[in-house]
């Protein structure tokens, strides 16, 4: 449909008729081919396709899932193609990157022939060419010329076209033409594909992303923004029925030493500092900490409970009755010894088996430090002591989950956005319509011959051309001949 | 609750109402040539014959108006339960109410549709589509039915601009995919040379085509800009703007599908016959994108 106005600038240039190999007969192969929509078509689905990958077989998983899942053959095979991350791999990328080439070389090959007639268009053209028109329609009015032409150019500076005319003895030509702006906006578009692309690849190479596990009153040094973020607050809003509204981390920023920012983030309103953004990502219990520990304190001998004691994380307490002094130095949520070490620590994330480590002062005598599990009362006896203590209960810290991101690529990726979006849009909604007209006197009158083409939305325009002629004909008194449409 | 989930109960019947008129006014419709019975004149047989059909078919467009505007009171009354329930009203923000809106914009866009080019044979598909989502969302478990309160990352106002905008587009690749059924039904009968009366209400091949054509060039701009949306969105969530989750794929991919058949349409021959069965292709992996990626495929728009 498009056909029409691309192959009237193809007919000024024609190919030069001497076959050979040289250098410009072999660019301008080039840059058909790569101009060309059919590598567009064929771009756009094999990308299609290819993306699918990646949404059916899990990406970045750890290999056993992948041999447990498909086997270590079909595995070997992910791991040549790049399946276990496909949007990272060569020909992923290269494929990405010919759509670059492809839009590129198009808005090279077509945009100056668009530019050229925004500036100015070909009023003069041949009867016949009018009459070749996928469009055309032929009336004739006992009208002279001059009036005719001034008629039909009234129409279409009312319909808003730009008109342009010629006068000569014997024919007066008219051109009109609206809408050139949707064949801008195809080109802004096709420039967008780049521009996109540029944005993510500055992302990637100097941007980065982090995740922070942070607790409430920690301070944490940024290195990548030479600044430190303090963890002032973290808590949890409920709705009524009990599901997690939202979750909040009150942040201050301390740069050179001084407190610069506070703001409260939560997911969907994170912090911004010096081009780093601080996203509430997740929250969880902490494995390394506590809020307060329920200890039994049990005599050997009876069995009995003889004081309970809630203790606070690292805050010695005192039980001046039994000659005690009691704190938490400790904590982990699923213990582990490493043996080398000699350093305990948890295993997983999970509280699987949660164990604190007490320091106990007896008598200003008895010093003892041993580790008390929830799930095993009995493993540790202090020999000396004469109490047992016992892990019965406690109230998990929570941490802060926080996303750190930095991506100086976000504008011009953003700026690729708003091109594509108003690009598409312009050349979706509005269509470069051109209409020729020669008006030929006749003895009773003149002869109008209309011809008109655009390149999209065929039945509007189609509408329209039908318009026109009625209103020709009405001008007219004489009997006309309508053809096409 | 149970307002809104009456209301949308109702629209369901009134499309499925709409859309039986709008089959029966096909088979009501007689080609102008009609041998006429004996002792009746031709004339006027064609006249009570054609009276009946557009007493039939304007009937149909009351109804689909009037499920439309029931279609809206419900989404209103659901905003309504949702600012009561949570603080925002998005009437959009499950599966179900999606299905519902989605429903709704096919039935806007198919109104528009008719006032604009008086074609009611469209009816019959396009009604049917926007019926059959209604219709699949009633079918969903009541617990994805109700106004749950959102999870926290959905609880932003992207919420109303993204949504509905993505949502507005899977409307119109409904409509193109609805049009191009019907180009293919139209182009068999006239292969065949059927002169089955079916057929004599349908508008030529090339309005429908076209048609199709301008539902998707409405769709594609629209789809691009519900993506755009959505990656700043997860820019403000999830710390980055494109995490190659497997609805964002999807929606890339249906983007691209359409991109071809945007740059298909420019050159000759991907018109007519090609671009039905392309324009119904996309539409299959619209609905993939919408209800397969949720039921089959993890991710982080899980909840959706």
């Amino acid at each position: 449909m498009n056909g029409q106005s691309d192959a009237m600038s193809e007919q000024k240039s024609p190919r030069s008729s001497t076959p050979g190999l040289g250098w410009e007969e072999f660019s301008r192969e080039l840059v058909e081919f790569f101009a060309s929509i059919k590598l567009a078509m064929f771009l756009f689905l094999f990308i299609a396709i290819t993306a699918t990958i990646g949404t059916v077989i899990q990406q970045n998983e750890r290999p056993e899932s992948y041999i447990q899942e498909y086997g270590e053959s079909t595995y070997r095979w992910f791991l040549r193609l790049g399946f276990i991350d496909v949007y990272h791999t060569w020909w992923f990328t290269s494929l990405l990157g010919l759509l670059c080439i492809n839009s590129l070389t198009c808005f090279y090959k077509r945009f100056p022939g668009v530019w050229r007639s925004m500036q100015q268009d070909r009023v003069s053209v041949s009867l016949d060419f009018v009459k070749g028109m996928k469009q055309q329609a032929e009336v004739s009015i006992a009208r002279s010329k001059e009036v005719v032409a001034q008629e039909l150019a009234q129409h279409f500076i009312e319909k808003g076209y730009k008109v342009l005319a010629k006068n000569e003895p014997r024919e007066v030509t008219l051109y009109a033409t609206k809408g050139v702006l949707g064949r801008v906006g195809a080109h802004m578009a096709h420039l967008s594909a780049t521009v996109i692309i540029v944005g993510g690849l500055i992302g990637t190479y100097y941007g980065f992303q982090d995740f922070g596990v942070c607790l409430e009153g920690q301070t944490y040094h940024i290195p990548r923004g030479n600044f430190d973020l303090k963890v002032d607050k973290f808590w949890i809003d409920y709705h009524e029925n009990g599901s997690v509204k939202s979750y909040n981390s009150t942040l201050t920023v301390i740069d050179g030493g001084q407190s610069v920012v506070t703001k409260t983030i939560s997911v969907n309103d994170p912090l911004v500092y010096k081009g780093i953004w601080f996203y509430q990502s997740s929250y969880g219990d902490s494995w390394e900490q506590i809020e307060v520990a329920r200890i039994n304190i049990k005599d050997k001998e009876t069995d009995r409970i003889l004081r309970t004691v809630d203790l606070e994380w690292r805050r010695e307490q005192a039980v001046p009755e039994l000659d005690l002094k009691l704190s938490m130095t400790d904590f982990v949520a699923d213990f582990a010894f490493n043996s080398t070490e000699k350093k305990v620590f948890s295993k997983t994330v999970e509280h699987a088996n949660p164990a604190i480590r007490l320091a106990v002062n007896e008598r200003r005598a008895v010093q003892s430090t041993p580790w008390i599990f929830a799930q095993f009362p009995d493993l540790f006896d202090i020999k000396e002591s004469k109490y047992q203590f016992e892990l019965v209960g406690y109230t998990p810290k929570k941490y802060t989950g926080l996303q750190i991101a930095k991506n100086p690529g976000i504008n011009i990726v953003w700026t690729g956005s708003t091109m594509i979006v108003v690009g598409i849009t312009l050349s979706s909604f509005i269509f470069h319509r051109r209409i020729w007209m020669k008006i030929l006197p006749t003895p009773e009158g003149v002869t109008v011959y209309i011809g008109g083409t655009t390149h999209k939305s065929q039945i509007d325009f189609q509408r329209e051309f039908r318009k026109l002629t009625e209103k020709l004909q009405r001008l007219s008194a004489s009997p006309s001949r309508i053809s096409g449409a | 609750m149970v307002r809104s989930l009456f209301l949308f109960d109702m629209t369901f019947w009134l499309y499925l109402a709409a859309l039986t008129l709008y089959i029966a006014y096909l088979f009501a419709r007689r080609p102008i040539m009609t041998l006429a019975p004996a002792g009746h004149s031709a004339g006027n047989f064609d006249e009570r014959d054609g009276a009946w059909a557009m007493q039939l078919g304007q009937t149909a467009t009351l109804i689909t108006v009037f499920g439309w505007i029931v279609n809206t009171g419900a989404l209103f009354m659901r905003a309504f339960e949702r600012m009561q329930t949570s603080g925002t009203f998005a009437p959009w923000s499950n599966q179900f109410e999606a299905m519902a809106y989605v429903s709704w914009a096919i039935i806007l866009g198919y109104v528009l549709l008719e006032l604009r080019y008086k074609i009611k044979a469209i009816g019959a598909f396009v009604v049917g589509i926007g019926f059959i989502a209604m219709g699949a969302a009633s079918l969903l478990p009541y617990r994805y039915q109700t106004a749950e309160p959102l999870v926290p990352a959905l609880n932003s106002y992207w919420i109303y601009i993204h949504v509905s905008i993505t949502l507005t587009s899977y409307a119109a690749f409904a409509m193109a995919g609805g049009l191009g059924v019907m180009y293919l039904f139209k182009e068999r009968a006239e292969r065949r040379g059927s002169t089955s009366r079916f057929y004599a209400a349908f508008p030529d091949l090339e309005t429908i085509d076209e048609l199709g054509y301008k539902a998707i060039t409405i769709g594609f701009p629209l789809l691009a800009f519900g993506i755009i949306l959505g990656a700043m969105w997860a820019n403000y969530a999830w710390g980055g703007y494109w995490s190659w989750d497997p609805k964002e794929t999807w929606s890339l991919i249906v983007w691209l599908i359409y991109g071809a058949y945007i740059h298909a349409r420019m050159t000759r021959g991907w018109e007519g016959h090609r671009a039905a069965i392309y324009a119904v292709f996309g539409f299959l992996m619209v609905i993939f994108c919408f209800w397969g990626v949720n039921f089959l495929l993890s991710g982080l728009h899980a909840y959706a």
